[in-house]
């Protein structure tokens, strides 16, 4: 068998704010910045269990410290807001790319966006009583 | 049929990062807004009601609900980065796509291994059968 040919890959070069001219573009763009909130949130939940877990009461006494910061609780403010923006636009997707058949309705990603954010709502209600009060 | 093969193994392996990445989605969706508000908000606010405390020292004194954070912290970093990676270009980095790449699953595996580290040091009962 001969060797299929390789041809050079098309790449259309876009100008750098290319998501700022369009507004379905910028909301796509902020969609996926999400994921820079999330991996930096992670990053540094990760150092703090490496300072928990050096059992250095000085340095985690100094890192709780710096959360109280108001800067790092503005940042933490962001942070939150933009893994809500990315919850919320995921169980949107959820909606659009896997709609359920009820009888002869179809699910349409608003019931899904609803349904989903109160089941988000339930787990994080759970996860604060059971792990952090006690129990349910 | 050997050149299929590879490239099927490659598809095969893509793929199943995809199906990572969609998992780490759905775990930050659910799992990552309350952890992000209790630690960084609620607590250093004020807000938090378990005295002096901090909550990370609650989480993982407990062995259901240091699951619930390295399920968390595993999957949201798994999924913030490759997404994270996959944006890059679109914001303008030109080439080195595969050094991207690789530096991308370092840090996922090293997050992810140094997280275990830590967590097994804060509570090496976790691993005992009850």
């Amino acid at each position: 068998m001969s060797k299929a040919r390789k041809y050079p890959e098309f790449r259309r070069k876009l100008a750098l704010g290319w998501w700022l001219s369009n507004r379905r573009y910028t909301a796509y763009m902020f969609r996926e910045l999400t994921s820079f909130f999330v991996m930096v949130f992670s990053l540094l939940y990760i150092y703090q269990l490496s300072v928990l877990a050096s059992r250095n009461t000085a340095a985690y006494n100094s890192y709780l410290g710096l959360l109280k910061n108001p800067v790092m609780v503005l940042f933490s403010t962001i942070t939150l807001a933009f893994c809500l923006y990315h919850s919320f636009t995921w169980f949107y997707l959820i909606g659009k790319v896997q709609p359920i058949k009820i009888g002869k309705r179809t699910t349409t990603p608003v019931m899904a966006l609803a349904v989903n954010t109160v089941l988000m709502a339930a787990v994080s209600y759970g996860v604060i009583r059971l792990f952090l009060m006690g129990g349910l | 049929m050997a050149g299929s093969r590879s490239v099927s193994t490659a598809a095969r392996v893509h793929a199943l990062l995809w199906g990572v990445f969609s998992l780490g989605g759905f775990i930050s969706a659910f799992l990552l807004p309350v952890l992000i508000y209790v630690n960084n908000i609620a607590y250093p606010l004020g807000l938090w009601p378990a005295g002096a405390t901090d909550p990370t020292s609650v989480l993982v004194a407990q062995r259901l609900s240091t699951l619930f954070i390295f399920v968390t912290v595993a999957g949201s970093l798994f999924h913030g980065v490759f997404r994270f990676m996959s944006t890059l270009p679109e914001l303008g980095l030109r080439g080195g796509r595969e050094k991207l790449a690789a530096a991308g699953y370092a840090v996922i595996g090293a997050g992810i291994v140094m997280m275990v580290v830590y967590l097994l040091a804060l509570n090496p009962s976790i691993l005992r059968l009850p």
